[in-house]
């Protein structure tokens, strides 16, 4: 269970919060105690003072203290319920959000190579699903046993002051209980509970597969051997489901059994007690009535502790992400930028590329084209020039290309991408208005910047022609723009960004020849006096540049 | 509002049609149920006349043995029919969430690509997998607690009505009155439950957006301003949640208070009665055995409307899911499947004779379209998008049924023998090299499917790979480029030996490096003597067709 230790050292920072809740959860359950055996002393009490009123015997009995005791009980535990709920999960709920905005800070310094080792889906099944499950961790796997192992301590406390070896005896059977219910639970369903998220997602993949792949399956006749397939995965699933949920209702049943037994027990114990003179009549009904009021505190605990493996899961995964570091270096005395901006690659190499050492030089104020078909490695170098990621051996070097050149390493990694403006070969737009996406380019621009660059990239008369304008909405299901258009968005971003060194990966990819033509010749000016790397299959598809380079396969 | 009361209507009676096949399983469930009550209310009984018997009538507590036995027996019971309930209705919602999966599976193939194509496929997947997990809790649960709800109350408050008819009295009351107080937070709670559901749906929008452009934040220097952003969705997130919480927990706590109030007041009752301070109804009749046993028995008698209470939101997680499938599964039903007469019995021949096809709402697709294609022939059918090219190939493979005219495939009607296909985007599933190629041939060798991978020239790119044919594919072909992953998808092609291969706009996604290593391997399939037919508007495709067809608003146009 180490996969949970920086968890709950993390929930120890709310501490007071903490035990606060769990001290409302347990007065929820005491007064559920209180209330049931309050009730039933006083109804045996009065029947006793009954019986003896009718043998002529003048007793007292006060019936004003038991009265205003069980309206006490009654109004406390509804109560207690009401606000233990309200403010654990809030409690909860508040430091979910608080993971939540940790953990992206802590994606957002990892390097390009190391992002790539999961799809986006995945990183956001870590910051939405897995820190979810995580609430179950105090609200039902902490919390509850805790406030039925305080119920067990004040029932077996109240038997003592009774009778003392019943109260061991009573002590004894819970106890057991607790740890079957807690700890059994838990190693029962540790398979099956880990196992789900991953079930669940292989049965999605199944299914996308079979929808994307339906005309090709439907026409060559295999459809129905795919959805078999298919079916049989989702069976499979719903049988290990019903293994566990099957252990659950034995551990549900067995809560039921464990505590009315010990109710069972008690009564003969108080019942032998009570002929023996030991126990008063009232006081042997109070017992096992206080016993049988605590069955509430159990009743969760085996469904919460057989589906344990999954918060487990859920926190080995997080640990995973906790442990990627980046692998960026962040110098601790940054050297200044260059004003020189000539970039060398000095024979670098990137494993995971397939990159090996490679040499280029990118002269200060040189337009330079990359030619090579896709896997040469071309924006491999661009990541190394951004610093996305930093090579596996070799260097990147800024400067006037001699001597003197800084390697990028030894720069602050803020200030050098401030000086670096890149196009990737991915479009990636916010779900968000055409000018939220352009100001990520530079959040300071006035208007009038925005639409000068939507003129650079011949965007300018399309958006003011949109009813919505500068506001329309664009991104993943923006069906606003298409393809070309938000590829130009995209550069219009760039371009607002202002940089002295560009670096532009396929900009025209998705443009009609006319299109991109008219972009070419309106980027002509604003590259002057820029140093500038064009990465493409084609040089004749980039802007016009003074040398060409050929990466071969 | 009326469209809302009616698809409730539509998606109430779908899970009543789903929960038609496990009625024996619910029945069971709700027996079991029945069962555990019969067993408390002996437990219960037991309780309260050993105390009754031992304090008021003063039995020696050796003559008790018989009783204590019966006890432990009815506890045993007890807990056998909790179990039993409880796996009776785990069996009928794991049966039903199969069965429903079968049926939308079916409604998929009944749809066909064509019409499923509106529907977005994450969305789809989504229902077939999470939205039918979201059934679980209302078979399973729901519905036999809806039939112990009011059962197990009966029977309790029918005992109670025995012994003293004034106490039940006071059950009886607060029982109606707290599904009124639900229903009245019930009300407001769904209206924020939907915000809450949005609210839920653009946390995690905001969360994917901001990942995937993970990369260009890092660039812009904005991933300090994201993670503000992240930071306030969340706690916008929690502070919806909470709002949702409180209601649902204001709608628990009236039913907890109810319940403790009425055992409360009972409490005091039966006391006062034993005492004799109550003298009129039947208070007077009250003995311990009677009191303690009502009593005992209040808890129980609000026990089954909490754990209702509890499963209410798997009563409302399954009418939102359902509404989707059944609205599927009603278009599904709508879908039209004539016999379609086969004009020619040339086996020769693929022949198109007067072929129209129109859809609900659009222009006409396709107008009296007549033409004939020999084996082995080359066809290219061009023409500008929204022309009809797709819709022609559509009823070629069976996916749509022409609304009027004839088409034979060498002497069969479409969809009666097995043919290629090959769309924009190529489909390749997540697995091996080899189980990719095997998809549409699952009985070709190893020398068969590295034939075809030669065939489109790819055996370079097979040879790099650590673990030849058996080397894992990333989802969606990842790892490869477009042009291999096209190319890849027609080595499964080459590998089946269906006679006519479709092509729609097999070049449109790829560069033009890419396109020419098609259109080589393409070739090579069209000597191989297969029939192709080819939608594309690309030069170099058009080039390899050995005869054009030229579609105008669904027209044939002359050439």
């Amino acid at each position: 269970m180490s996969e949970l230790k920086p968890w709950l050292a993390l929930m120890m920072q709310r501490r007071m919060r903490l035990l606060l809740g769990a001290l409302l959860m347990a007065l929820t359950l005491f007064s559920a105690i209180g209330l049931l055996a309050l009730s039933g002393w006083f109804i045996t009490a009065t029947g006793v003072t009954a019986l003896l009123w009718a043998a002529g015997q003048k007793v007292m009995f006060d019936i004003y203290m038991p009265g205003s005791g069980i309206r006490f009980f009654a109004l406390t535990r509804t109560v207690a319920r009401y606000s233990e709920r309200v403010y654990n999960h809030n409690t909860v709920l508040s430091l979910l959000a608080d993971l939540r905005g940790r953990h992206f800070a802590a994606l957002t310094l990892l390097d390009g190579a190391t992002l790539s080792r999961l799809r986006a889906a995945q990183w956001l099944n870590r910051l939405t699903a897995d820190i979810d499950t995580l609430d179950t961790l105090y609200l039902r796997l902490l919390a509850p046993p805790l406030v039925a192992l305080l119920g067990i301590v004040l029932v077996c406390g109240l038997i003592a002051v009774f009778h003392v070896s019943l109260a061991l005896i009573a002590g004894a059977m819970l106890l057991s209980l607790l740890l079957a219910l807690t700890l059994g639970m838990a190693l029962l369903g540790l398979h099956y509970s880990a196992r789900r998220v991953e079930q669940l997602d292989a049965l999605r993949v199944l299914a996308l597969e079979q929808l994307q792949g339906q005309a090709e399956l439907a026409a060559a006749g295999a459809i129905e051997r795919h959805r078999q397939h298919l079916l049989a995965a989702s069976q499979q699933m719903l049988s290990e489901q019903l293994v566990l949920q099957g252990r659950v209702a034995c551990g549900q049943a067995l809560a039921t059994l464990g505590v009315m037994s010990t109710v069972a027990v008690c009564l003969f114990g108080t019942i032998q007690a009570y002929a023996a003179g030991v126990l008063s009549g009232p006081v042997m009904v109070m017992i096992p009535l206080a016993l049988m009021a605590l069955s509430e505190g159990f009743a969760g605990l085996p469904a919460a502790f057989a589906q344990g493996g999954a918060t487990r899961a859920a926190a080995t995964r997080l640990n995973q992400q906790v442990a990627m570091s980046s692998r960026l270096v962040e110098p601790l005395d940054p050297a200044p930028v260059p004003s020189e901006l000539s970039l060398h690659w000095q024979g670098v190499g990137v494993r995971h590329a397939g990159l090996q050492d490679f040499d280029l030089v990118l002269h200060s104020g040189e337009r330079l084209a990359l030619i090579g078909p896709s896997g040469a490695g071309k924006s491999t170098l661009a990541a190394l020039a951004s610093r996305l990621i930093d090579p596996d051996c070799g260097v990147v070097s800024v400067g006037a290309a001699g001597p003197r050149d800084v390697s990028l390493q030894a720069l602050s990694l803020e200030q050098w991408r401030a000086r670096v403006g890149y196009l990737t070969q991915q479009t990636e737009l916010l779900h968000d208005s055409i000018s939220a996406n352009l100001l990520l380019g530079n959040p300071a621009a006035t208007k009038e910047q925005l639409w000068a660059v939507l003129e650079l990239v011949d965007l300018a008369d399309l958006v003011d022609a949109m009813p919505a304008g500068m506001n329309t909405w664009v991104g993943e299901s923006g069906t606003q723009l298409s393809g070309g258009e938000g590829r130009r968005l995209a550069l219009a971003r760039v371009l607002l960004k202002d940089a002295p060194l560009i670096i532009l990966d396929e900009p025209f990819s998705g443009l009609d020849a006319a299109t991109r033509d008219r972009v070419s010749a309106r980027l002509e000016p604003w590259l002057a006096g820029r140093t500038a790397l064009f990465l493409g299959h084609d040089a004749a598809l980039l802007p016009r540049s003074d040398r060409v380079v050929l990466l071969g396969d | 509002m009326k469209a809302i009361t009616e698809s409730g209507r539509r998606s109430r009676s779908w899970l009543r049609q789903q929960g038609l096949a496990v009625r024996g399983l619910l029945r069971a469930a709700v027996l079991a149920g029945v069962l555990q009550t019969l067993a408390i209310i002996v437990q219960m009984g037991l309780i309260a006349w050993l105390v009754h018997a031992l304090l008021i009538v003063g039995l020696p507590f050796t003559s008790l043995f018989w009783p204590a036995g019966g006890l432990l027996l009815a506890i045993i019971l007890r807990a056998f029919a909790q179990a039993a309930q409880e796996r009776c209705g785990q069996h009928a919602s794991a049966r039903v969430r199969q069965q429903v999966r079968e049926q939308l599976a079916a409604d998929w193939s009944l749809l066909g690509p064509v019409r499923l194509a509106d529907r977005s496929s994450a969305m789809l997947t989504n229902q077939w997998v999470e939205q039918v997990e979201a059934l679980d809790g209302y078979y399973a649960r729901y519905l036999p607690q809806q039939w112990l709800a009011l059962l197990s109350p009966l029977l309790i408050l029918l005992l109670v009505f025995w012994l003293d008819w004034l106490a039940a009295l006071f059950l009886l009351l607060a029982a109606p009155l707290i599904p009124l107080f639900m229903a009245l937070i019930g009300m407001s709670a769904e209206k924020i439950s939907q915000q809450h559901v949005l609210e839920a749906g653009r946390l995690a929008g905001h969360f994917l957006d901001r990942v995937r452009s993970l990369t260009s934040l890092q660039l812009f220097g904005q991933t300090g301003a994201a993670t503000a952003s992240i930071r306030d969705a969340a706690e916008r997130y929690r502070s919806v949640t909470m709002r949702t919480l409180r209601v649902a927990f204001l709608s628990s706590a009236v039913l907890e208070f109810f319940a403790s109030v009425a055992i409360a007041v009972v409490a005091m009752y039966i006391g006062f009665g034993l005492l004799g301070y109550i003298d009129y109804g039947p208070a007077g009749q009250l003995t311990l055995f009677s009191g303690l046993l009502i009593l005992l028995l209040a808890p129980e008698f609000f026990q089954p409307l909490r754990s209702l209470a509890q499963s209410y939101h798997d009563r409302a997680a399954a009418l939102g899911a359902a509404d989707g499938m059944a609205a599927l599964q009603v278009e599904a039903a709508s879908v039209a499947r004539p016999q379609m007469v086969v004009s020619g019995s040339d086996d020769s021949l693929v022949q198109i004779s007067g072929l129209s096809l129109d859809y609900p709402g659009r222009d006409r697709a396709l107008d009296q379209v007549s033409l004939d294609i020999r084996r082995a022939e080359v066809v290219a059918l061009v023409g500008p998008s929204g022309s009809g090219k797709s819709s022609l190939l559509h009823c070629l493979a069976g996916f749509v049924t022409p609304t009027t005219g004839a088409i034979s495939l060498f002497g069969q009607s479409p969809g009666q023998q097995p043919l290629a296909w090959l769309g924009q985007q190529p489909f390749l599933i997540k697995g091996s090299w080899a189980e990719n190629l095997r998809l549409t041939a699952p009985q070709a060798d190893t020398s068969a499917l590295l034939q075809a991978i030669e065939a489109v020239g790819l055996s370079a790119l097979l040879a790099a790979q650590p673990q030849g044919l058996d080397t894992l594919l990333g989802e969606g072909g990842r790892g490869l480029s477009g042009g291999q992953a096209q190319r890849l998808a027609l080595a499964r092609v080459w590998l089946s030996d269906a006679p006519l291969v479709l092509l729609d706009e097999p070049t449109a996604s790829l560069d033009e490096h890419s396109e020419g290593a098609v259109i080589v391997a393409l070739r090579a399939l069209a000597a191989s003597g297969r029939t192709l037919v080819i939608a594309t508007h690309h030069p170099s495709l058009m080039a390899l067709a050995s005869r054009r067809y030229h579609l105008e608003k669904g027209r044939l146009a002359d050439v």
